[in-house]
């Protein structure tokens, strides 16, 4: 079976190395899409030994992520995981997020921080952003996981065909859930474990992803 | 009355803006007329004031003219400023669609190269 990992990345020159020799551990292909980077992402991202595709000018990391899932389907990618670059993901626990799609019992896994493994999740996020992210997924878009914005996941070829992501910012998560849902895609959800920095989405990122969902909410 | 003067001073002075920016060619026929309708819809309606507050009275509507027109036009902005959104939420996804090609030919590009 045919693995590409796709790492969207804007100004990640300091994580991005380390990220790729550890992802590469475990899936030997990796597609960076460095998304209109203003520092030397690409540069440390081909030493690395990762594929490069560049976007001109920075179109958020939905965007960039279905860049990469273009790329992969043109190269027969059977399956095909989405990896953050800023290091906040666990590369060891790639085996398990493609287990599922390798017995090909699911179209897509999504990694979530809320079942048995614990992440240190900030106080802030725990207890309001994501609750909050929850309930919009149920009550707007009707559907339910356990997490509703993880950004480590896996789809076959066939998901990534069905689902093509619109939402060029943050609101992507959202988006694949809910096109999974409604592609009725057979999924599964996997325990993930999430490092935190200092970073991550704030307040302002949330209103932002809510404000992009009801608006293509509207539109549809 | 001065109030209306005041007005169509206002109104005449876009005019001329609107005048001004077909001359310099800045704006296309289509904007222009629509433009060009807009203001004097718009100097109609300070005209006609008393015949519009009168009008109102009759439908059974306690506001003077004024307070409908204003009214009306907080209306006309939101629709507008919506179609501004839509506009505006089409054009971000061609440009992302233009930001992918691009990519993804230089990869190709890059590729026969090699």
């Amino acid at each position: 079976m045919k693995i590409i990992c796709v790492i969207p990345a804007w100004n990640e020159e300091k994580n991005i190395s380390s990220v790729i020799t550890a992802v590469k551990k475990q899936i030997p292909e990796v597609v960076v899409v460095d998304d209109g980077s203003q520092d030397n992402t690409s540069e440390q991202a081909r030493q690395s030994g990762a594929t490069v595709l560049k976007h001109i000018i920075n179109r958020g990391q939905g965007a960039a992520l279905q860049t990469g899932n273009e790329y992969a389907l043109t190269k027969k990618a059977d399956i095909i995981v989405h990896f953050d670059a800023d290091g906040q993901f666990l590369s060891r626990e790639i085996p398990e997020i493609i287990k599922p799609l390798r017995k090909q019992e699911v179209d897509i896994v999504f990694g979530s921080r809320f079942l048995e493994k614990k992440s240190h999740l900030p106080f802030s996020k725990k207890y309001f952003l994501l609750p909050l992210a929850r309930l919009v997924n149920k009550f707007v878009l009707r559907v339910d996981l356990t997490d509703p914005q993880s950004g480590f996941r896996a789809l076959s070829s066939r998901a990534a065909k069905a689902i093509t992501i619109e939402q060029d910012g943050m609101a992507h998560c959202s988006e694949i859930i809910y096109k999974a849902f409604q592609k009725k895609l057979k999924f599964q959800e996997v325990p993930i474990t999430v490092i935190y920095h200092n970073f991550g989405q704030k307040l302002g990122g949330g209103i932002k992803i809510l404000k992009d969902l009801l608006f293509a909410k509207l539109m549809n | 009355m001065t109030q209306q003067i005041i007005a169509l001073i206002i109104i005449c002075f876009f005019l001329s803006r609107l005048l001004w920016q077909k001359q310099k060619k800045q704006i296309s026929g289509g904007e222009f007329v629509f433009w060009f309708f807009f203001w004097m819809l718009a100097a109609a309606a300070i005209i006609s004031i008393k015949w519009i507050d009168q009008l109102l009275a009759q439908l059974g509507f306690s506001g003077s003219g004024i307070e409908m027109l204003f009214y009306l036009a907080v209306i006309i902005l939101f629709y507008l400023i919506f179609k501004i959104r839509i506009r505006q939420e089409k054009q971000e996804k061609e440009i992302t669609r233009l930001t992918r090609q691009i990519a993804l030919k230089n990869k190709k590009k890059n590729h026969v190269k090699r």
